[in-house]
């Protein structure tokens, strides 16, 4: 009788809007930006990614940028949302990277917390809150869209296309290094490690790489890679690819490379806090590592086609509080998702989900951090749920990250796109694969 | 009489207790319900003295069976939830075989490898297991209608209920084990296994019995759990999950059949619920990590140590009375 008083009760649009009228409740877990703000009316933002454990590293980072945003955006007036200014504020839930703590985390923002919006990191956790997500039609985002599928409908991913933007990190490799001719790969066996395996094969098969060796799939709980590394470089290869492996692998990596007197090409999606790895390393041996994220001091962030608003405070201020040394691929990308959202409910005029979704989409097209971006991915997602458009590629020059240029990934797609989906089937990461 | 009275108070607490929580803490109470069943099977194989470092994987076998057979087979969720109970516990049959022969530390470590081999197959063998992904979209328990209420498994607190009764047959079930005269001689296999041989008991038999009850048991709970968030992988059952089982054991105690459940529900509740809403999200590993080192410094003996003294404790205060009054 209670659960089906909770049936019929539980409506889309009445989750939402009871939701909100018991948010003050749960004060305790929110996380407020400290700047004081004039704004009545409140809108409230989840954050539902790893906080702690060995995935944090792309959870902790955006929820400190994402505070820096919130107290910029409070501090300018707020969110102008149907003509009234709201202060934004965020709510964060540590999901631990665990499927079923996203669920209950989703739970709790949506129906306790009142959120109007759910970032989360993805991967593994999202399974975990999509029956929220159906049952109450919450906008979700994710960082990963080998989450998005046709039946994701109020899932995007708006910032990043892992593993997809990788391509223009091994083309721009291709057309400035053509003497590199051989690769080898190593990821952890994981639903971020394996899409980013045939992302990569495809980028090198495009660019006339050879491989010498299958990927190197090591299993996650790995915590010595001094055997990983030995056979990687057994062969001595022009390139060595560290796929997506999480910080915890890339960094112990790096120092067995260095140890073990690799002198070749390094290529990776990310480097986060690449800084240690130069301290534990050399800037010698880290000289012309390419990888995918870019420090937002970056002169070449300043130009007009960027959207990210003012980045190089915004890494400054980030810096002053946390340390340049904890900056990482996740510090912007959160806040920059938060800039979409903005948009999209001041130009719906309201914050409930469907219509920001709506307002978002509308055109086809959206304002990606670094540049115009489309609305795109029936081919490889199954669903237009991902923005895509251009992507840096970064290279660590005298100890410190600079962008080298962008590159257009829908420009590669044009050209490669078959060659992403052959090795995708056979991995099994195409939308219709996953079981 | 009385005991009846507490059992039917209990019963009453435990069917009134979601009603009283917010909604995340009612989906943390489902968890919660099964990870009961987890610890307690997890003591039903400690009684023979040995402990498993696979018993977490266990557990993913029952889940990763329910879950094939309902989807792929359509076979009725309850009773693919049965199957991978089964499942698992023929799964540790077979295990046993070389496991036992080993003891002890050894057992420890050869449980630990045999549960990464399981692992490392459910990563492998894309088809059917799903890789590293894992399986998503299981198929949940069907709704139904018993007239005074309707269950709708997508809230938890249908699914509470439903999980309630199912750990709740599985704790008499293990109770009564426990009690019989097989209960008896697993106790004898872990105290005095030379002598209970040479009493002419077939102490491997008994050592295979309790791995084998033990993991159906672990098995039906991972079932519960797939069917309730709908989506499993490798890594839900990998060894960090082991270490909390293990804390839970030894945090609550092995001597009662309540101390791992007691370790289960203070610990659960303290890292879910106080930790969280106390501000503290982020350092909760941190904080967990010295209760433990706490406990085991200044509670050997576990919770369960806690409340055996309060009840000696208030007994012995009884009896003094009673002899007073006799005095008197």
């Amino acid at each position: 009788m209670v659960a089906k008083m909770f049936k019929d009760v539980l409506t889309r649009r009445s989750l939402l809007g009871s939701g909100a009228a018991v948010a003050g409740s749960a004060a305790a877990a929110a996380i407020l930006p400290r700047t004081a703000f004039a704004q009545d009316k409140v809108v409230k933002i989840g954050f539902l990614a790893p906080l702690t454990g060995p995935v944090a590293a792309w959870g902790k980072p955006g929820l400190d940028g994402c505070l820096i945003w919130g107290e910029w955006i409070n501090a300018a007036g707020g969110i102008n949302i149907g003509g009234e200014a709201h202060s934004v504020e965020f709510v964060a839930y540590d999901n631990e990277y665990d499927p079923a703590k996203a669920r209950t985390g989703a739970t709790k923002l949506i129906r306790e917390d009142g959120v109007k919006f759910i970032m989360m990191l993805g991967g593994d956790t999202w399974p975990g809150a999509q029956p929220v997500a159906d049952r109450t039609g919450m906008l979700f985002s994710t960082l990963l869209p080998s989450d998005l599928s046709p039946d994701t409908t109020t899932l995007i991913a708006p910032c990043e296309v892992h593993p997809i933007y990788n391509v223009t990190g091994v083309e721009w490799l291709a057309d400035n290094m053509p003497e590199l001719k051989t690769a080898v790969m190593c990821a952890q066996d994981d639903a971020l490690g394996l899409p980013s395996v045939a992302t990569y094969l495809a980028a090198f098969e495009a660019a006339g790489i050879e491989m010498q060796d299958d990927p190197l799939l090591f299993d996650p709980a790995t915590t010595d890679f001094a055997p990983v590394v030995t056979r990687l470089i057994s062969g001595n290869p022009d390139i060595v690819c560290l796929d997506t492996c999480y910080a915890d692998y890339v960094h112990p990596i790096c120092e067995q490379l260095f140890q073990q007197g690799y002198g070749g090409q390094v290529i990776s999606c990310t480097a986060d806090f690449y800084q240690q790895i130069v301290a534990k390393t050399s800037e010698e041996f880290m000289e012309g590592f390419v990888f995918q994220f870019p420090d937002f001091d970056d002169p070449a962030l300043n130009d007009e086609s960027i959207n990210f608003q003012k980045p190089n405070e915004f890494y400054a201020e980030y810096a002053s509080r946390y340390g340049a040394d904890q900056w990482g691929a996740v510090s912007w990308e959160y806040a920059s998702i938060m800039d979409l959202w903005k948009a999209g409910a001041e130009k719906a005029g309201s914050a409930e989900p469907d219509a920001v979704l709506a307002a978002m989409k509308e055109g086809g097209t959206g304002l990606h951090a670094f540049g115009e971006a489309d609305w795109w991915g029936k081919d490889l997602f199954g669903i237009d749920n991902a923005l895509v458009g251009n992507w840096p590629i970064v290279v660590i020059e005298g100890g410190k990250a600079t962008i080298k240029e962008f590159r257009s990934i829908p420009e590669w797609y044009a050209k490669h796109g078959e060659l992403l989906k052959k090795h995708m089937s056979a991995y099994g990461q195409m939308w219709d694969q996953r079981t | 009489m009385a005991k009846l009275a507490t059992l039917l108070g209990f019963g009453a607490i435990l069917l009134a207790l979601p009603h009283a929580l917010s909604f995340s803490q009612q989906e943390i109470l489902v968890f919660l319900t099964i990870n009961v069943l987890l610890v307690a099977s997890y003591r039903l194989l400690t009684l023979t003295g040995e402990w498993s470092l696979g018993h977490v994987v266990i557990m993913g076998v029952g889940a990763y069976a329910s879950a094939l057979l309902s989807k792929r087979l359509g076979i009725y969720v309850p009773a693919a939830m049965l199957l991978g109970a089964v499942t698992a516990a023929m799964i540790a049959l077979a295990l046993s075989f070389p496991l036992f022969r080993m003891k002890g530390f050894y057992f420890l470590i050869g449980s630990f490898a045999a549960g990464e081999i399981i692992r490392l197959l459910w990563k492998r063998f894309r088809d059917p297991f799903g890789g590293p992904k894992g399986i998503k979209k299981i198929d949940p328990m069907p709704d139904f209608d018993i007239g005074i209420y309707a269950f709708d498994f997508f809230e938890p607190i249908s699914y509470y209920y439903f999980a309630l009764a199912v750990v709740g047959v599985s704790l008499w079930v293990m109770w009564r084990i426990e009690r019989s005269p097989v209960g008896l001689t697993f106790h004898a296999v872990h105290w005095q296994d030379r002598l209970a041989e040479a009493s002419g008991v077939n102490v491997r038999a008994y050592r295979t019995l309790a791995f084998v009850l033990a993991s159906g048991f672990a098995g039906l709970s991972g079932a519960l759990l797939a069917h309730y968030i709908g989506t499993i992988n490798p890594n839900s059952f990998d060894v960090e999950q082991m270490v909390f089982v293990l804390t839970w054991t030894i945090v609550g105690g092995t001597a009662t059949f309540y101390g791992p459940i007691l370790g289960c529900v203070v610990l659960t509740i303290l890292n879910e619920i106080v930790l969280r809403e106390a501000g503290f999200e982020q350092m909760r590993p941190l904080i967990y990590g010295l209760i433990l080192i706490l406990s085991v410094l200044f509670m050997p003996k576990g919770l369960e140590s806690l409340v055996r003294g309060a009840f000696s404790g208030r007994n012995a205060r009884k009896n003094s009375a009673g002899e007073t009054e006799a005095m008197e």
